[in-house]
C-alpha cells in the first residue's frame, strides 16, 4: 500500500464525510475561484475601461444635459452622478449575478456547480465580490469624474451613515441578486428578457435622476421592496444634507433600518430559494436543459 | 485518372458553396429574419412578449417625463413634445444597433452556431443584418407605443393632416441604413471581444443619446461636442423625424448658443439641408461600418475568434 492509501476513507460515504473545517475551507476556496474570472477577466480584456467605464459616464452625462438645459438647481445633477454611480451596481446585479445562473446552463458549467462538493451559496457570494470589484471601478469613476466635470457639491453631515447606508445598499442589492439567480435557474429565455425588463422600469419607480418620493404611492413602494431605491434615497439625504427640502421618504435612519431587512431577508430567502428551486429543476429536468 | 479528375468538376455544382446570387442572398436574408424574429418573440405568449418589448422604452420615456415635472412643471409642454419624440425614437436607434451585435454573441457564445452560418455560402454580413431585423421591428414598435402614450396621456399634440409624410419617409429609410451600420460596427467590435461585450451596444448607444440632441437641444453641450453631434447622422435623422411628424416644433441643432446658428446664421436647419446632411453623413457611416466589419472579419478569422467561447 502506498503512501496515498487511505485506510480510513474505504467507502465513498467516508470520503465524503468532511470535517468542519475541511468543508469551510473547501467554501472559502470556492468563493475565491469563482470571484477570480471577473477579477482577473479586468486586466485581460482591456475594451472594458471604454466600454464600461467611459462610456456609460456619458450616458449619465447625458442627463445631467437635461437638467442644465432646464435650469435646474445644482443638487439635481448631484442626484444624477450618484444615480449613474449606483447604476454600475444594479447592472452588475441583475446582469451579473441574477441571470448568471442562467448563463451557466446554456454553457454548461450549471450542472459543474451542483456537483461539486461546496455550497451555491459559496459560488453565488464568489460572483457577488468579484462582481462588486467590477462595479465599484466604474462606480468610483462615475462619481469622481462627474463631481469634478460638473461640479457636483456633496454636503454631507453624517460621513459614518452615509458609509453604512452605502455598504446596507451593496448587501441588500447583493442578497436579491442571489436570490433572483436561483429562479432564473428555473427559466429559460425569459430570463433575459426579464433582465431587460429590469433595468429602466427599475430605473422609474426607483427615481433613478429625481426624487422617488415625486412618484407617491409608486415611490413609496418601491422603498419598501426594492434595494436601490431605498439606498439611493437614503444617500441622497446623507450626501446633500438640507439641500432638498421635505422628500416624503422616511429619514436616512430609518430607510438603513429597511436595508437591513432587505439584506437579511433577501439572503435567507436566496438559501431557501436555491434548495427549493434546484429540487424542482431536478425533478423536471432543467438543469442541464440548454437554449429553452 | 484523367477520367475521373474531369468527372468529378462535371458533378460537382459551385452554386451550393458560393451561392447562386442575388436569389441566395434574398433567402439567406429572409431566413435569417424569420429565424431572427422566432428566437425574439417565440418563447412566450403575445402578450407578455408585448409587454416585455415595451416596458423599457416606456419607462425611459418617462423618467424624462418626471424629470421634466420635477423642475419645470406641467408648463414645459414644448419640451415635453420634443424630449418624448427623442425617446420614442431612441428605442429605436438602441434595438436597431443591439440586434446585430447581440447576434455575433448569441450565434458564439450561447449557441455556438456561428461557426457553422460563416462557413455557409450565404454572405455572413446579409445573415447578420437579417437577424437584426427582428429587434429593429421590435424597436419600432416600442417607438409607436411611446407615441402612443405620448399622444393618449402625456398631452403630445399630434396632427396626422399636418405630417410630412414624403419626408417622414425618407428619412425614416435613409436614417434606418444609418442606424444599421452603426449596428454592422458594434458587430464587428463584438467578434473581437468576449462574452460580456454584451453591455457594449447600450454602452454606445448611452454616449451617442448625448450628443445627438435626442432629449435635449445641443446648444447646451460644449463646442467641440456640439461638432461632434452634428457630424453624426443620427442626429440629422431625429431632427428629421421631429420635423416631419410635428412641424414648427423646437429644433435640437439650430438655436440661440448653438455651433449651427453660429456657422450658418439660421434659427434652424430647413428640410433640405437635414435631408442633405443625413445622406451624406449615412453614406460616410456605412462606408465606415462596411470597411469595419471586413477588417475586423479577417482578424477574427486570423486569430480564431469565430468559435471562441468565454466566460466570466
Amino acid at each position: 500500500m502506498s503512501a496515498l492509501a487511505r485506510p480510513a476513507a474505504g467507502t465513498p460515504q467516508a470520503d465524503a464525510a468532511w470535517d468542519r473545517r475541511r468543508v469551510f475551507l473547501a467554501n472559502l476556496r470556492s468563493v475565491g475561484g469563482r470571484a477570480y474570472p471577473r477579477v482577473h477577466g479586468l486586466f485581460r480584456e482591456p475594451s472594458w475601461v471604454l466600454f464600461e467605464i467611459l462610456l456609460p459616464f456619458l450616458t449619465t452625462s447625458a442627463f445631467v444635459f437635461v437638467y442644465r438645459a432646464l435650469q435646474a438647481p445644482p443638487q439635481y445633477v448631484g442626484f444624477v452622478v450618484l444615480g449613474g454611480a449606483m447604476t454600475a451596481f444594479w447592472l452588475n446585479v441583475i446582469w451579473m449575478m441574477a441571470a448568471q445562473l442562467y448563463w451557466e446552463k446554456d454553457q454548461g458549467n450549471l450542472e459543474l456547480y451542483f456537483a461539486s462538493p461546496v455550497d451555491m451559496m459559496s459560488v453565488l457570494f464568489g460572483m457577488a465580490v468579484g462582481g462588486l470589484i467590477m462595479s465599484s471601478t466604474r462606480a468610483a469613476v462615475v462619481l469622481a469624474v462627474g463631481a469634478v466635470v460638473y461640479g457636483v457639491t456633496f454636503t454631507v453631515d453624517q460621513w459614518g451613515l452615509l458609509l453604512l447606508v452605502f455598504f446596507l445598499t451593496l448587501a441588500a442589492l447583493y442578497g436579491l441578486g442571489m436570490m433572483l439567480s436561483s429562479l432564473f435557474v428555473l427559466w429559460g429565455r425569459e430570463a433575459w428578457h426579464l433582465t431587460q425588463l429590469l433595468q429602466e422600469p427599475v430605473y422609474f419607480v426607483s427615481g433613478l435622476n429625481f426624487p422617488v418620493g415625486r412618484l407617491g404611492f409608486l415611490g413609496a413602494l418601491a422603498v419598501a421592496i426594492i434595494p436601490l431605491a431605498v439606498g439611493l434615497d437614503a444617500m441622497r439625504q446623507l450626501a446633500f444634507a438640507g439641500a432638498l427640502g421635505p422628500t416624503g421618504t422616511p429619514p436616512p435612519e430609518i430607510e438603513a433600518l429597511i436595508l437591513v431587512a432587505m439584506a437579511v431577508a433577501f439572503t435567507w430567502m436566496a438559501r431557501v430559494m436555491l434548495r427549493i428551486l434546484e429540487r424542482l429543476a431536478r425533478e423536471k429536468g432543467r438543469l442541464s436543459a440548454r437554449w429553452r | 485518372m484523367t477520367a475521373r479528375a474531369t468527372a468529378i468538376p462535371a458533378a460537382f455544382d459551385p452554386g451550393r458553396a458560393e451561392g447562386r446570387g442575388s436569389a441566395d442572398t434574398a433567402r439567406g436574408f429572409v431566413t435569417a429574419a424569420l429565424l431572427g424574429w422566432r428566437m425574439e418573440a417565440n418563447w412566450t405568449d403575445p402578450l407578455l412578449f408585448f409587454i416585455y418589448s415595451v416596458a423599457k422604452p416606456v419607462a425611459s420615456a418617462l423618467i424624462l417625463v418626471f424629470m421634466l415635472e420635477v423642475i419645470a412643471g406641467p408648463g414645459a409642454r414644448d419640451l415635453r413634445s420634443f424630449v418624448i419624440v427623442g425617446s420614442a425614437l431612441w428605442a429605436f436607434v438602441m434595438s436597431g444597433m443591439a440586434g446585430l451585435a447581440w447576434s455575433v454573441l448569441d450565434d458564439r457564445e450561447r449557441y455556438r452556431m456561428l461557426k457553422y452560418v460563416y462557413v455557409s455560402p450565404s454572405d455572413f454580413l446579409v445573415l447578420l443584418v437579417g437577424r437584426g431585423v427582428a429587434r429593429i421591428a421590435i424597436g419600432a414598435m416600442g417607438a409607436l407605443i411611446v407615441l402612443a402614450v405620448g399622444v393618449v396621456f402625456l398631452g403630445l399634440r399630434f396632427d396626422p393632416g399636418a405630417v410630412d409624410w414624403a419626408m417622414l419617409g425618407l428619412v425614416l429609410l435613409v436614417g434606418l441604413a444609418a442606424i444599421v451600420a452603426l449596428g454592422v460596427i458594434l458587430a464587428a467590435v463584438c467578434m473581437q471581444t468576449r462574452q460580456e461585450s454584451w453591455s457594449y451596444p447600450e454602452a454606445v448607444a448611452g454616449a451617442l443619446f448625448l450628443l445627438v440632441g435626442a432629449v435635449f437641444p445641443l446648444a447646451v453641450l460644449p463646442l467641440p461636442a456640439q461638432a461632434a453631434g452634428l457630424a453624426l447622422p443620427l442626429t440629422w435623422w431625429l431632427e428629421g423625424v421631429r420635423m416631419a411628424l410635428f412641424p414648427g416644433g423646437r429644433s435640437a441643432i439650430g438655436g440661440e448658443g448653438s455651433l449651427w446658428t453660429a456657422w450658418t446664421g439660421s434659427a434652424a436647419p430647413d428640410g433640405g439641408a437635414i435631408v442633405g446632411t443625413l445622406l451624406a453623413t449615412s453614406l460616410m457611416i456605412t462606408l465606415v461600418a462596411a470597411a469595419a466589419f471586413r477588417v475586423s472579419e479577417r482578424r477574427a478569422k486570423d486569430r480564431g475568434l469565430i468559435d471562441r467561447t468565454t466566460g466570466s
